[in-house]
């Protein structure tokens, strides 16, 4: 569905082309490749951090693999001119005219493959450093983690492994949290897709492909919400599917609407007059629709109030039936405030060009994310002030992650 | 004719079911008033969908289904309508179904909703 990552380099040949022979091509596909795989290469590692560490042996390969483009290019860089430009070369040849910036036949299109080269190897450096920086952090929390367990498991805290983190998670919820884990995962590298084709200019009807597949990729989780509502929507409704910071800012069990479109007003420049004049409307029905659902939330509540407290009519077995039966429309609520979540999205999606719908998801992508990252450091802060130096240490290294982590985001603008 | 069916309903609740089909009964009173809302008073997505219209400073009409004598089979026949297992609340603007609570939001929020209310004469501005 999405276009795979050969799209990108694919301008790089056609303009290459159009100047000179094959020769030129397939000097331009050897760059190709070898930034292609550099970055493929570095791709899964660029991570929140909140997100759980995929296997280290994949990690651990990919490090390798990286090492050897980076010597490869290294050894491009370092040799001398031994042969003409004008030769034909097999794709995976080196070049050996790279490095001939003394010589005069210096063209422009040497000049754009060597930046481009130094630019693929600066990148694949950057994403390194900030993967072995993740996994420093990563190491340190992991170290303080197993305290933090021995600690309680002296203190008898310890009730026994389970999965919902020693909280007990219905099956309903547990597998939802499953497949929310994993949306999380798609939605991380479908974000990597939309900033790339942003950055490389994909035409507006490629890049219109990959943002309805984002679309879909949100309607995938409001159906998974939809299903897990149906077992067990205490889970979604108390918010213990997504994490602290976010929580704090939930509304029926996810995003308030019209919160979202106050956050992204002002991000969304430029827009044409009628597009402000949508997303001012937008705002104002999503409003209206929440407060509508709101009050009826509120009769809900009263209406279990009244039916739960004082003495029981006839028994109180039937007095707990009723409270079932209207306790059993919460389900509704949750699936209708998801509903005005969906559609609020689909209009954003209607509203704004292609590029503009590109940037909006991914500014409403990074949000949550460095909502969830919040959490995380929130959670690690140092807590007692004898062992502030090392976690403050560790907190530093932490933000210092999120903000080359950000920087890295935001270069893409 | 149409009210002479309901007086007599009124009349002799005993017959009511013999007094038309449901359905045509939904369809006669949706098509009188420009917004209409089939509800129960102890639905409270209904209440929602009401505070919905009010605050967008339309008048709807409503009935209550379960203060109704012939309410059950309405609500039968509107279940059957929708094709889903709860008949209420159900809205009909300009004696056209709209439909219930997902769809009226998700027509306010792509901005179908007001046009069709102005058409039937239930907004102004």
């Amino acid at each position: 569905m999405f276009p795979s990552w050969p799209t990108r380099f694919q301008t790089t040949p056609r303009v290459g082309s159009s100047k000179s022979g094959g020769e030129s091509t397939d000097s331009g596909s050897a760059v190709n490749t070898l930034s292609s795989k550099a970055d493929q290469a570095q791709l899964e590692p660029e991570s929140p951090i909140s997100k759980k560490a995929s296997s280290s042996d994949h990690q651990a390969f990919d490090q390798k693999h990286l090492k050897l483009q980076q010597q490869q290019i290294h050894q491009e860089m370092a040799t001398g001119p031994s042969h003409n430009q004008s030769s034909v070369k097999a794709p995976q040849e080196k070049r050996k005219g790279a490095g001939s910036t003394s010589e005069k036949q210096l063209d422009a299109k040497t000049l754009r493959r060597l930046a481009q080269n130094r630019e693929a190897a600066r990148k694949s450096r950057l994403r390194k450093k900030a993967y072995v920086q993740q996994l420093e952090s990563s190491r340190i929390k992991l170290t303080q983690l197993e305290q933090d367990l021995q600690r309680a498991r002296a203190q008898g805290l310890f009730l026994g492994g389970c999965v919902g983190a020693g909280s007990n998670l219905s099956p309903g919820a547990a597998i939802f949290d499953m497949e929310y884990a994993r949306w999380l995962e798609d939605d991380h590298r479908l974000m990597s897709e939309l900033r790339t084709g942003l950055h490389a200019h994909l035409s507006d009807g490629d890049l219109r492909l990959i943002i309805d597949g984002y679309v879909s990729h949100y309607d995938e989780i409001f159906q998974l919400k939809v299903v897990a509502a149906k077992s067990d929507v205490f889970h979604l409704y108390t918010g213990m599917w997504i994490t602290p910071a976010e929580r704090c800012f939930m509304w029926i069990g996810g995003f308030r609407p019209s919160e979202l479109i106050k956050m992204l007003i002002g991000q969304l420049d430029p827009l044409t007059e009628q597009q402000v004049i949508g997303i001012y409307n937008l705002q104002h029905t999503s409003t209206q629709a929440e407060e509508a659902l709101s009050q009826g939330l509120e009769q809900l509540q009263q209406a279990l109030v009244d039916t739960i407290a004082g003495v029981p009519i006839v028994d109180g077995m039937q007095q707990m039936a009723v409270a079932l039966s209207k306790l059993a429309n919460l389900e509704g609520f949750v699936r209708q405030a998801d509903n005005l979540r969906q559609q609020t999205l689909h209009q954003l999606r209607r509203i704004l060009t292609v590029r503009q719908a590109a940037r909006c998801f991914l500014v409403i992508g990074e949000y949550y994310g460095r909502l969830r990252a919040l959490s995380s450091l929130w959670a690690s802060r140092p807590r007692e002030s004898m062992m502030s130096e090392d976690n403050s240490c560790q907190t530093t290294t932490e933000l210092q992650i999120v903000q080359q982590h950000s920087q890295n985001h935001f270069s893409s603008y | 004719m149409h009210y002479q069916t309901e007086a007599w309903g009124s009349y002799m609740p005993t017959r009511s079911t013999t007094m038309g089909d449901p359905l045509e009964r939904i369809e006669r009173m949706a098509s009188e008033n420009a917004v209409v809302i089939f509800s129960m008073s102890t639905c409270c997505m209904c209440h929602a969908i009401k505070r919905l219209f009010c605050g967008m400073g339309v008048n709807p009409t409503v009935y209550e289904l379960d203060e109704d004598p012939r309410g059950k089979d309405m609500e039968k026949a509107l279940m059957r309508l929708l094709g889903s297992s709860s008949a209420v609340p159900v809205v009909f603007i300009g004696g056209k179904l709209v439909g219930a609570m997902d769809r009226v939001m998700a027509s306010h929020i792509n901005g179908t909703l007001v046009p069709l209310l102005k058409e039937a004469g239930a907004l102004w501005l």
